[in-house]
């Protein structure tokens, strides 16, 4: 059941074998697996809960609704990033852009070597992607409907012989809308909120929204429960108290909200290792003035990538964007702001996603659990591999036809040609230069590793100091990804399930982990048309991912 | 939002958001509403930032200008705020960002100007409306 807090009597009290904080693309998968196991899961989401009719196209609308903070989220450091985060049920696959991609086969190499994580096998991970990729009915973008926005640019980056195509997605039967990130008006896209919640909820699991979780009660050295309250939904104070106790704690509150708690909590934090190693994937954007117009924001805002560049840490992806959100993109306003809006229907987009090779970030303790602090500085090479992909993407446009394409870069705000072209490749940036950069994949603050002095969490999800105490979410990811992370954290969602499972039914733990890949193997086998097949066939697959 | 607040963000809207061919102009009243929701839902440091630029951008007008932004005539306020977008200090170039910030989101966010800048909400909602997708 969802339980909404506008119906409440009064405090809460409930037993339970799992309590979740969190329901996005760790808490999710987790609650549904559990659940369908047979336990008794509540899971705690701090956001509301809505549904594809309130889901009504307006930008402005879904950022306070459905937004942290209305996305007023920033790092702080040089550059200031702003790094959006959902806060609704689903969390922020609810507005996220549906793509589902999964991890460089060299990245799990790293993972592997660095940080001893030799025990996610790349077959049992490969299990575990199908096995979500099946369930989220992940298939390519149609190209009827990838937006004009996108083919053009691919086509022109193809036509300069970049590779590149269209993006798997989550998104079964979806007709373009274009608002992903305001929640889809549809139910295409297959998010948390639509798939692995309403699963969970028919198994039995009950989730309280507007409930925020902030005490992890540990006894012995043991996690049993967990203490919260309710928000009024209207002033966002609190009201009516939670407690859950529970064999069994899972924290999937994503990679800023997790450490922030266990700072709070003063838990795990031995190795220091708790809200370091903070990466994010900066993101630049180049907008393009062209001569046709491109029936935007209609069509899927992310339906193509150009992974050319992806062995040098730089993918390029789509994204169209409405109007109200292009209005607080554009580096300038008065006349300027309002005759370059005008042209809303000509002007293209297309964004860019740095993997991080010498940048570095951290979340720590603010003056709330609520409101922790994020820094983060972007490093001499990320910064010229900013800088590149944003040529890259201005040579594409350019090659498209653009008249003019606008950059994020001061000085450069508007290149008309190759002159200008060939005046920013010369030029050294400085970070103070870079201004309305993005990043949509916080991650790592809670790192997985085989080593209790440099990690937060076991391979299992488990916390190396507090037993009963697991992390699933982006936190636990240990090395930036290089590609979107859902996926990801979705399929490590379902092995950390294993774990608990295991754990809850005090199983031989090998036994119990072979008749997990067993089962899961057989299910896949039985699938008359595997969508892992299906993808593993095609040509256009992005380079060097697992799979 | 306190009624100084209310008052300046009412003048700001028409200087930051001219009129441009069809487009119907800024209405002050929905900018101050969606920018107090904006706020509300917002973190307090971006509230104290925005309020305090509201004071910033008037002290660089007077200093730069000699005359309160909210007196200057349409083409020179204008120009102003262009300077400061353009300027090279980002510390400048970040006052009407953040100021720019939830009044354009309020304004492009109206179904009368997505409207016409080819986002018509109205015929979106019903197609989505007739294509719902069962899991
Ligand atoms: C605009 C946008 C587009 C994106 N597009 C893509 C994409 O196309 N593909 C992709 O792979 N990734 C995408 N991402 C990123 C991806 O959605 C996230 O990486 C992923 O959802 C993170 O999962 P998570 O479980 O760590 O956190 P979340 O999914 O954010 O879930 C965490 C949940 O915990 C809740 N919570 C936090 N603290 C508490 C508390 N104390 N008590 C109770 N609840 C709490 C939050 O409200 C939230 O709902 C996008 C992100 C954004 C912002
Ligand atoms: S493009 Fe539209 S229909 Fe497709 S997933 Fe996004 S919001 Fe849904």
């Amino acid at each position: 059941m969802i339980i909404q807090p506008e119906g409440l009597p009064g405090d809460i009290r409930r037993e339970a074998d799992v309590v979740i904080i969190g329901s996005g693309a760790g808490g999710g998968p987790i609650a549904k697996e559990l659940s369908e196991e047979g336990y008794s899961v509540v899971v705690l989401e701090e956001g509301g809960y809505f549904t594809r009719e309130d889901f009504d196209f307006r930008a402005g609308q879904a950022f306070t609704r459905l937004y942290r903070d209305a996305s007023q989220t920033v790092t702080l450091g040089m550059p200031t990033i702003v790094v959006p985060q959902g806060k609704t049920v689903g969390g922020t696959t609810t507005i996220n852009s549906g793509t589902c991609l999964r991890i460089p086969r060299h990245v799990l190499k790293r993972w592997h070597l660095e940080c001893g994580l030799r025990d996610i096998s790349e077959e049992e991970l490969g299990l575990l992607y199908s096995a979500v990729e099946e369930y989220l009915q992940v298939k390519r973008a149609d190209p009827e409907v990838a937006g004009r926005n996108n083919i053009l640019f691919l086509e022109s980056a193809e036509g300069l012989g970049y590779s590149g195509g269209f993006l798997p997605r989550n998104a079964k039967d979806c007709e373009g809308f274009g608002v992903c990130a305001y929640g889809c008006p549809s139910g295409a896209k297959q998010s948390v909120n639509v798939s692995y919640i309403p699963d969970a909820i028919r198994a039995g699991a009950d989730l309280y929204t507007r409930c925020r979780a902030e005490r992890i009660v540990v006894r012995g050295g043991r996690a049993t429960g967990v203490r919260g309250r309710f928000l009024d939904p209207h002033t966002g104070k609190k009201t009516y108290r939670m407690e859950v106790e529970a064999s069994v704690v899972v924290l999937a509150a994503g990679a800023v909200q997790t450490p922030s708690l266990l700072m709070h909590n003063r838990l795990c934090l031995s190795s220091g290792r708790v809200g370091k190693n903070l990466s994010i994937h900066p993101c630049g954007a180049a907008m393009a003035l062209l001569d046709e117009p491109l029936g935007n924001p209609k069509g899927i805002p992310q339906s193509a990538y150009v992974d050319e560049f992806a062995p040098e840490g730089i993918m390029l992806e789509g994204v169209t964007i409405p109007p109200a959100v292009m209005a607080i993109t554009l580096p300038w306003g008065g006349r300027r702001h309002a005759e370059t809006m005008w042209r809303y229907p000509y002007i293209g987009s297309f964004g860019s996603m740095i993997s991080e090779h010498d940048s570095s970030g951290k979340v720590v303790a603010g003056p709330s659990a609520r409101q922790p602090l994020t820094f983060y500085n972007l490093g001499r090479g990320d910064l010229d591999r900013l800088k590149r992909s944003i040529l890259l993407m201005a040579e594409i446009w350019f090659a498209a036809g653009a008249k003019r394409v606008y950059t994020p870069i001061a000085g450069f705000k508007e290149l008309t040609g190759p002159r200008d072209f060939a005046r920013l490749a010369r030029t050294s940036l400085n970070r103070a230069g870079v201004y309305g950069l993005s990043a949509y994949h916080p991650m790592g603050t809670c790192s997985m590793g085989a080593d209790p002095y440099s990690s937060v969490i076991k391979s299992s999800g488990e916390t190396w100091e507090v037993e009963n105490l697991y992390i699933c979410d982006a936190s636990m990811l240990p090395t930036s990804l290089g590609v979107n992370p859902q996926l990801t954290i979705m399929s490590l969602a379902m092995r950390t399930a294993g774990f608990i499972d295991d754990r809850l039914s005090e199983g031989a733990f090998e036994k119990q982990r072979a008749g997990r890949l067993e089962r899961l193997r057989g299910r896949l086998r039985t699938e008359k048309e595997s969508i892992a097949k299906r993808l593993a066939g095609e040509s256009d697959s992005p380079r060097q991912l697992l799979g | 939002m306190r009624n100084y607040f209310v008052e300046r963000l009412r003048r700001l809207a028409p200087i930051f958001i001219e009129p441009v061919e069809d487009l119907p102009p800024a209405d002050p009243e929905q900018v101050v509403e969606f920018s107090r929701e904006f706020l509300r839902a917002g973190t307090p440091a971006f509230r104290v930032i925005f309020y305090a630029m509201i004071f910033v951008l008037q002290a660089i007008c007077l200093l730069v200008r000699g005359k309160s932004v909210y007196s200057l005539p349409p083409e020179e306020a204008d120009e102003f705020i262009q300077s400061l977008y353009n300027h090279r200090f980002t510390a400048l170039s970040t006052i009407p960002t953040i100021l720019g910030t939830p009044m354009y989101m309020a304004h492009y966010n109206r179904d009368d100007i997505q409207e016409p800048l080819g986002f018509d909400i109205a015929a979106m909602r019903e197609e989505a409306a007739a294509r719902e997708v069962q899991r």
